[in-house]
C-alpha cells in the first residue's frame, strides 16, 4: 500500500499505522477510556440524513468560507495538533506548507514542534495559534508575544484540558516524548527503521514555545498527559480568558465548548469564535458530540461568532451536514495526520484533495453551489 | 499480564479470568438467562451524554459525600457479594481493608465467607451488611444484634432474590459451593494450580455469618441457589421489613428497588436509603437497568432518601451520570469481584484508585468543584 492508494479517511489510517511505530500511532488514533465519545463523534453524523434538491443547475460549486474575517477557499481547517514532527520529520512545516497551498487555516499548537516564527516565514495564508494557559505566566506572556509578532490571525484558549485525559493505550505503550525505548515499544521501533532514522537524522526534537522555560518536554522524558497536569494552571478561569482575549487583541476563540451556557459567556468576554469540540474524545470520555450539541450552540450564540464543528469528520458529507445546521466551517485532527504521517506534504495535500472534490460532489448532488446555500431544510433528523 | 497491567474494568477481568477456576468465574460474570439486562445496566450509561462546563477554577475537586449516616471520600464502594474468599483466600478482609484505605463502604453479605466479628475485628471503616430475610426468623433477629455489636454503620435488605434467577453459565459449569468436582470443571481447576493449592491451604469454606444455625453450605456440596430457594422466605413483605427496620434503628436500605411506587413505599416504613438495583442482572432478566430508572425515581423521593445506584458501573463518567441523573453514590459488584480474584487486597486496592482517579480527573474535566455540582444540567439523554 502506498500513497496512491489512499482515498479515504481510513486508507490514510491504515497506511499510517504501518508507517508508524505503534506507541506513536497510538498517540495519534486513540482516545480517553472506552473511547465511546471519540466512537460517537463520527456516528452522531449518522443519525441525520441529507436530502438533496434538484435541477438547479449546480456546474460551479463554490466552497469558500469566512471565518475570523478571513476567506478561506475551504470550509474546513487543520486544528492545532501537538508534536507533529513525531508523526513526520517535516512535522508542521508539512502540513502548513498543504494548508497554504489549498488557502485554508493552519492550526499550529503550543506543543508545535516548529517555532511559530519559522511557519510563519513559511505560510503567508490564514494562521491560527492554540494556547494553553499554564502556571507559569512568563511562559503566557511569552507565548502570546510570539504569536503576535509571528502575525497569527487566530488566538484560540483550549478549555477542555484541564487536566490530562485518561488515555489507556498510551498507558499500556508508554508514549512519552521524545519516545522511551521501553522493551516492548523498542520492538516496534525496530521494525519501522525509517521512521527511526529520520527521527534521528532529520534534525533534534523540540518543542521551541516551550524549551526556555521548562525542561519538560525536552530532556526529560514527559507524557502529554503528565504536561496537561503538572504545567497548565487548573485553577483557570473566565477573568484570565477575558484578559488573555483582550492583551491579544485580535480574533480570539475558545476552543472546547460544550455548553450553551458556556456558549454565551464566550460572547459576553468578546471572543469571536468558539469550537465545540471535545478534543476528539481525547479528555471526557462520555461527553456529548460537537454534531450533537450544535444545533443548541448554534441557536443561541451563532449570530453572535463563529461556531466551529470540530472532531470526528471523515467525509464530506459530514461537513455538509455540520453546515447545514449552522457551522460557520469544520475542522479536525486526525482528518490530516494520518496523512501526514502516512506521506508528509504530499499526503497532507492529497488528503485535502480528496476532502476537497468530495465536498464539491456532494455539494452538486445536493444542488448546492456555494457554502450558504446549505441550511437545515437539507436535513431529517431521524429519530 | 499482572496486576499492574490493569487499568479498566475490562483488564482485571481478563486477569480473573485467568486466574480463577471457569466455574468460579462464570459465576462472577454471569447474569440470567440470556444476560440481556447485565449488558443493558452497563449499556445505559451510553445513552447519556455529559456536557462539561469551562473556565471553572475548579483546583482541586471535593469527591465526598455522606450515605448511611458517614461521610465517605468518593460516591463510590463496594456492593455486597457472598463468599468472596472464593475469589482470594483473605476475601470479605482483603476488600473490607482496601475500602478502608480509601475511606469508602465495605457491604458484607449474609452469605460472607467471614464473620461480622472477624470482620469489624480488622476493619474500622465504613461497613454495611446486607440482610437477607430467612424463613427461621432467630436467623435474621440474629444477624441484626450482631451488627448492632459490631458497630456496623448500615443496613440493607435484598428484596431482589425471592428466588435465585436462572443463571445458565453456573447450570452448565456446575458451580456449587464448596466447588464440586465435576469431569468438566476438574479441568479448568487443574489449571489452575496456584487458586487450588491456596482454596485447600487456607481456612476452611463456610458461609461464616450462618454456619451455626444451619448445616447447608457447609457440609453438603450445595449450590447457591439451591440454598437461595431453601432458606429465604419469599413470602417475605413489607411488614417484614419493616419490623427488621424497627430493631436496627440505624441507617437502613433496600436493596432492589426499582419501581417509584415501591420507593415511596421505602420512605413510609421509614427507610433512609434505596438501592436501585436488578442485582447486576442475575435475577430478573428483561428488567430495567438502573441508570435508566435512576431520573424518575429522584424525581420522586430524591428529596426524603439517599439514592445508590447498583449495577453496570465500570467508569468514574458512569458515576458522574448517575449522580447527575439524581443518585447520592453508587456500589458495585463484578467490577471490585474481578478486582479481589486477580490481585487480592492489592487488586481491590488499584482499581479504588483507579476509580478515584478516575473520578476526580472527569470531575475537573467536568469544571465540577463537588459532586454537589453534579446536577440534571450536566446531562443530555441522546433520545
Ligand atoms: C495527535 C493529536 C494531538 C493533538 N494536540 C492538540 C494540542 O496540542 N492542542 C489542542 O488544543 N488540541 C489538540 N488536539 C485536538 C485537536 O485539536 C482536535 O480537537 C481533534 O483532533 C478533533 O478531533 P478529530 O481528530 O476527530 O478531528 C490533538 C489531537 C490529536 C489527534
Ligand atoms: C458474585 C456475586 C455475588 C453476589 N452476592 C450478593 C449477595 O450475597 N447479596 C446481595 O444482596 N447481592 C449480591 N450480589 C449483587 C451485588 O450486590 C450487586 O447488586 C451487583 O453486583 C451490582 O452489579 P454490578 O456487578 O454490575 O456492579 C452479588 C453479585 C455478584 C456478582
Amino acid at each position: 500500500m502506498n500513497l496512491k492508494d489512499c482515498h479515504n479517511f481510513s486508507d490514510f489510517r491504515k497506511l499510517a499505522k504501518k508507517k508508524l511505530p505503534s506507541p506513536i500511532f497510538h498517540y495519534i488514533d486513540g482516545a480517553a477510556d472506552d473511547e465511546i465519545t471519540y466512537a460517537r463523534n463520527t456516528s452522531a453524523f449518522d443519525d441525520v440524513d441529507l436530502v438533496p434538491n434538484v435541477l438547479r443547475g449546480v456546474e460551479d460549486v463554490d466552497l469558500s468560507t469566512t471565518i475570523f474575517g478571513k476567506k478561506l477557499d475551504l470550509p474546513f481547517y487543520l486544528s492545532p495538533t501537538a508534536l507533529q514532527r513525531l508523526f513526520h520529520y517535516d512535522g508542521e512545516r508539512a502540513v502548513g506548507k498543504a494548508a497554504k497551498k489549498y488557502n485554508t487555516m493552519f492550526g499550529v499548537s503550543a506543543l508545535a514542534t516548529v517555532s511559530v516564527e519559522e511557519i510563519s516565514s513559511l505560510v503567508d495564508t490564514p494562521k491560527m495559534f492554540q494556547f494553553y494557559f499554564h502556571k507559569d505566566r512568563g511562559l503566557n506572556d511569552s507565548c502570546l508575544e510570539r504569536a503576535k509578532a509571528a502575525k497569527f490571525d487566530v488566538m484560540a484558549l483550549t478549555v477542555d484540558t484541564i487536566t490530562g485525559g485518561n488515555r489507556e493505550r498510551d498507558l499500556r505503550t508508554g508514549f512519552t516524548s521524545p519516545p522511551k525505548l521501553t522493551l516492548s515499544s523498542l520492538f516496534s521501533f525496530a521494525t519501522k527503521p525509517m521512521w527511526g532514522i529520520n527521527y534521528l537524522t532529520k534534525g533534534k526534537f523540540e518543542l521551541p514555545h516551550l524549551q526556555d522555560f521548562v525542561k519538560e518536554g525536552t530532556s526529560t522524558n514527559s507524557s502529554i498527559g503528565n504536561y496537561f497536569s503538572t504545567m497548565l494552571d487548573q485553577s483557570m478561569n473566565w477573568k484570565d480568558a477575558e484578559q488573555l482575549c483582550s492583551k491579544w487583541g485580535g480574533h480570539f476563540a475558545l476552543k472546547g465548548v460544550m455548553s450553551v451556557e458556556d456558549a454565551k459567556r464566550a460572547v459576553d468576554i468578546g471572543c469571536t469564535g468558539i469550537m465545540v469540540s471535545n478534543h476528539g474524545g481525547r479528555q471526557l470520555d462520555g461527553s456529548r458530540s460537537p454534531f450533537d450539541q450544535l444545533a443548541e450552540i448554534v441557536d443561541a450564540v451563532g449570530d453572535k461568532l463563529d461556531v466551529i464543528c470540530e472532531g470526528g469528520i471523515h467525509r464530506g458529507t459530514h461537513m455538509l451536514k455540520a453546515l447545514s445546521l449552522g457551522a460557520k466551517a469544520c475542522s479536525g485532527g486526525r482528518l490530516y495526520l494520518y496523512a501526514l504521517a502516512a506521506a508528509g506534504q504530499a499526503g497532507v495535500e492529497r488528503a485535502l484533495e480528496k476532502y476537497k472534490s468530495e465536498l464539491v460532489r456532494d455539494m452538486k448532488l445536493m444542488g448546492c453551489t456555494k457554502i450558504s446555500d446549505l441550511n437545515r431544510s437539507n436535513l431529517r433528523f431521524r429519530r | 499480564m499482572n496486576i499492574n497491567d490493569c487499568y479498566n474494568f475490562e483488564d482485571f477481568r481478563k486477569l480473573a479470568k485467568k486466574k480463577l477456576p471457569a466455574p468460579i468465574f462464570h459465576y462472577i460474570d454471569g447474569g440470567a438467562d440470556d444476560e440481556v439486562t447485565l449488558n443493558r445496566n452497563t449499556d445505559a450509561f451510553n445513552d447519556c451524554d455529559l456536557v462539561p462546563n469551562i473556565l471553572n477554577s475548579v483546583g482541586e475537586p471535593d469527591l465526598s459525600t455522606t450515605v448511611f449516616g458517614r461521610k465517605i471520600s468518593m460516591p463510590l464502594f463496594l456492593s455486597p457479594t457472598a463468599m468472596q474468599s472464593l475469589y482470594d483466600p483473605e476475601g470479605d478482609k482483603a476488600s473490607a481493608r482496601a475500602a478502608e484505605k480509601f475511606d469508602t463502604i465495605y457491604s458484607m453479605s449474609t452469605m460472607a465467607s467471614f464473620s461480622i466479628e472477624e470482620v469489624a475485628n480488622i476493619s474500622s471503616g465504613p461497613k454495611l451488611f446486607q440482610l437477607y430475610i430467612h424463613k427461621d426468623k432467630s436467623i435474621t433477629d440474629d444477624l441484626i444484634e450482631r451488627c448492632s455489636r459490631a458497630n456496623f454503620d448500615g443496613m440493607c435488605i435484598t428484596v431482589d432474590t425471592l428466588v435465585a434467577g436462572n443463571r445458565e453459565r453456573d447450570h452448565r459449569t456446575g458451580f456449587t459451593t464448596p466447588p464440586k468436582f465435576t469431569f468438566d470443571s476438574l479441568l479448568s481447576f487443574a489449571m489452575r494450580p496456584g487458586w487450588v493449592f491456596k482454596y485447600f491451604t487456607n481456612k476452611k469454606f463456610e458461609l461464616a455469618n450462618i454456619k451455626n444455625k444451619t448445616d447447608k453450605g457447609t457440609n453438603i456440596a450445595k449450590s447457591v441457589m439451591d440454598y437461595i430457594n431453601e432458606q429465604y422466605d419469599p413470602a417475605m413483605n413489607w411488614k417484614d421489613a419493616e419490623y427488621c427496620i424497627k430493631k436496627w434503628n440505624k441507617p437502613m436500605a433496600l436493596k432492589g428497588v426499582m419501581s417509584v411506587e415501591d420507593a415511596k413505599k421505602a420512605i413510609d416504613i421509614g427507610c433512609t436509603a434505596i438501592m436501585i438495583s436488578n442485582h447486576g442482572g442475575r435475577q430478573l432478566d428483561g428488567s430495567r437497568s438502573p441508570f435508566d430508572q435512576v431520573k424518575a425515581i429522584s424525581d420522586a423521593v430524591g428529596d426524603k432518601l439517599e439514592i445508590i445506584l447498583d449495577g453496570g458501573v465500570r467508569r468514574g463518567t458512569h458515576v458522574l451520570k448517575a449522580l447527575a441523573a439524581g443518585a447520592t453514590a453508587c456500589s458495585f459488584g463484578k467490577a471490585f469481584l474481578f478486582s479481589l480474584g486477580a490481585g487480592g487486597q492489592k487488586g481491590v486496592e488499584r482499581l479504588l484508585e483507579n476509580m478515584q482517579k478516575e473520578i476526580r480527573r472527569n470531575m475537573v474535566l467536568m469544571g465540577c468543584k463537588s459532586i454537589k455540582d453534579l446536577d440534571a444540567s450536566k446531562i443530555i439523554y441522546r433520545n
